[in-house]
């Protein structure tokens, strides 16, 4: 599904990340693991097309992104970010009806079908009952689902994911990855995320690709690359540190 | 479907408010006109050569300019706070009208010394140029400061240099010219016949129908930038033309008004509290409506109370408008703007 090969990223001279290779197919989760700052936000950006790639390629279905469109790039990806929504006056499925975009006319107006993929959206994420709530009033856990509606109603290929996870409670970390895993099986979506939990990123991901400073330090099933020794490396702790908070 | 009936209702009412107060407009003044009379001027069957030269010539005018300049304004500053997610953003507190106000007196100081020959297109083309310089200056602040009030302290500032110039260059100019820039320079919708308003109004018109096309990414470049971004936005190419709309409709308004503030502020507040939604693709008519009212309405305040004497259109927009900035400044520490 998604191929991204020998991938710079960064913003103009300044690269981030450089030499990432890796394949997502469909219905897999890649988690990127990795310290503040390591490059994962700057990657799945880059994959966003928020950022024009510095080199290499990145490929979605066999095509390469850099051919497509943007409303064409658009319908097949589909993200959520950690820039907080500015939602003046929206209600939850006003937010989720903008995931439609790429497929509304010249004024944005919705059809039948954009309704229809809305609501079933709403229905996935078990976000409906907050149809006609302000989403200004909902708690952190709501909004992200909310969020995810949005990215899900466009019926992408491939979800991108950045931290979405790290400021809910238990309740909504857990019930967010169960409707993530809920999703890739059903809807046989690709998904690239970035995560700091490698306890959930270990359950829930098909591969791991581990980050050091901008550069690929690992990738493969999340088994053989998220255990103690591994991990205590990757971040820096020193065994004790580790077993005393982790252990 | 309750959203889309108040929206239906609002619209009826600004309409209604609309034709109020274009009507209280033009009969509003020192020399009083009949209803019967106003109706028969306008069907040419008035014999009264004073009474339709008053409408003609004074009140219709002016106005049609409240509507039509009052109706940008409130565009430009709805405009301007989408682009910078920052409420109290608007082309008087950004120092954008004052940019304009500053390159136009240079213009009409040029011109009355036989410099050059001036024209509206030419006076719109210098309020255009004196407002992006404003603006770019105030772009350039603001990727170094992220705070928004930050931001509009130093949009503040950029008014009060470009102002103080404004006033230097006026106080230096010849005697006749002040004649021609007094009025200009404390604000005033009395300055457009003609020509000058049927420039004014093609301008506005265009650009308010290019917003209006706009609707769509606007409204997905409100949820932020990479949302847009996400949803397929060329959002380079929409802040651009976000910022050349809103320098052409608060430049036309310096040019042809002088200083109008916080219209671009108060109306979009009210606005959308009416109507209950932000989105553009009902946000640009209803703010141009509703712009036009506040200025219409603030046009018969300043032209009326201290009768035969007359108030700078600022002065009342200010205290009609400077309240509501209270209030959304309020409303944002509570957390819920």
């Amino acid at each position: 599904m998604l191929e991204v090969k020998e991938l710079s990223a960064g913003y103009g001279s300044r690269v981030i990340a450089r030499g990432i290779t890796f394949t997502v197919r469909e219905g897999e989760i890649l988690s990127m693991i990795g310290q503040n700052g390591s490059g994962k936000s700057t990657i799945l950006k880059t994959l966003a097309g928020q950022l024009p790639p510095l080199s290499g390629e990145i490929r979605i279905g066999g095509v390469p992104v850099s051919s497509m469109k943007r409303n064409e790039f658009a319908r097949q990806v589909s993200g959520l970010f950690t820039e907080r929504p500015k939602t003046e006056l929206m209600t939850c499925r006003d937010v989720v009806e903008t995931g439609r975009y790429p497929y509304t006319g010249a004024f944005g107006l919705l059809g039948e079908a954009d309704k229809r993929a809305v609501s079933e959206a709403m229905r996935l994420t078990e976000t409906e009952e907050l149809s006609s709530v302000s989403f200004g009033e909902i708690s952190d856990g709501q909004k992200q689902r909310v969020m995810l509606a949005r990215a899900v109603c466009r019926e992408p290929k491939l979800l991108l994911l950045d931290e979405p996870t790290s400021f809910l409670d238990i309740h909504y970390k857990l019930t967010f990855l169960e409707m993530l895993d809920r999703l890739r099986r059903e809807r046989k979506l690709a998904v690239v995320m970035s995560l700091h939990e490698t306890e959930l990123a270990a359950k829930i991901s098909d591969t791991v690709l581990l980050l050091k400073n901008g550069e690929c330090a690992g990738l493969g099933p999340p088994r053989s690359l998220l255990g103690t020794q591994a991990l205590t490396a990757h971040f820096d702790l020193s065994p004790e540190l580790w077993e005393k908070y982790y252990g | 479907m309750k959203q889309k009936n108040r929206i239906i209702l609002s619209f009826a009412l600004l309409i209604l408010l609309a034709l109020v107060f274009v009507f209280l407009g033009i009969s509003a003044g020192s020399a009083s006109i009949s209803p019967g009379e106003m109706l028969r001027v306008f069907l040419g069957r008035s014999k009264d050569a004073t009474a339709a030269a008053i409408l003609f010539g004074l009140r219709v005018p002016r106005t049609l300019a409240a509507l039509v300049l009052g109706g940008a304004l409130a565009l430009a500053g709805y405009m301007l706070q989408t682009y910078f997610h920052n409420p109290i953003a608007g082309p008087f507190v950004l120092g954008i009208s004052s940019g304009a106000r500053l390159t136009v007196a240079l213009s009409l100081i040029a011109a009355e010394h036989g410099a050059i020959l001036l024209n509206s297109a030419m006076l719109t083309g210098a309020a255009f140029i004196g407002a992006l310089i404003s603006m770019s200056a105030v772009l350039l602040l603001s990727s170094r400061v992220k705070n928004m009030s930050m931001l509009v302290v130093a949009g503040v500032m950029i008014g009060y240099i470009c102002t103080a110039i404004t006033d230097i260059l006026v106080s230096f100019a010849d005697d006749s010219d002040i004649v021609n820039l007094r009025g200009w320079s404390i604000g005033s919708f009395s300055g457009m016949k003609g020509e000058a308003l049927s420039a004014a109004a093609l301008v506005v018109g265009v650009s308010v129908f290019a917003v209006f096309l706009l609707s769509k990414p606007i409204g997905a470049y409100q949820l932020g930038e990479s949302y847009a971004a996400d949803a397929g936005v060329n959002v380079r190419a929409v802040r651009v033309a976000m910022i050349l709309l809103s320098s052409l409709l608060s430049g036309c308004v310096a040019a042809f008004a002088g200083p109008v503030s916080f219209v671009g502020i108060a109306v979009p507040f009210l606005v959308k509290t009416l109507f209950g939604t932000a989105k553009p693709l009902v946000m640009v008519p209803a703010c141009f409506l509703g712009g036009g009212v506040f200025c219409i309405l603030a046009d018969i305040i300043a032209r009326t109370v201290v009768s035969p004497a007359e108030l700078g259109i600022s002065t009342v927009t200010a205290v009609l408008g400077a309240p509501v900035v209270l209030v959304i400044m309020m409303k944002r520490r509570r957390g819920d703007a």
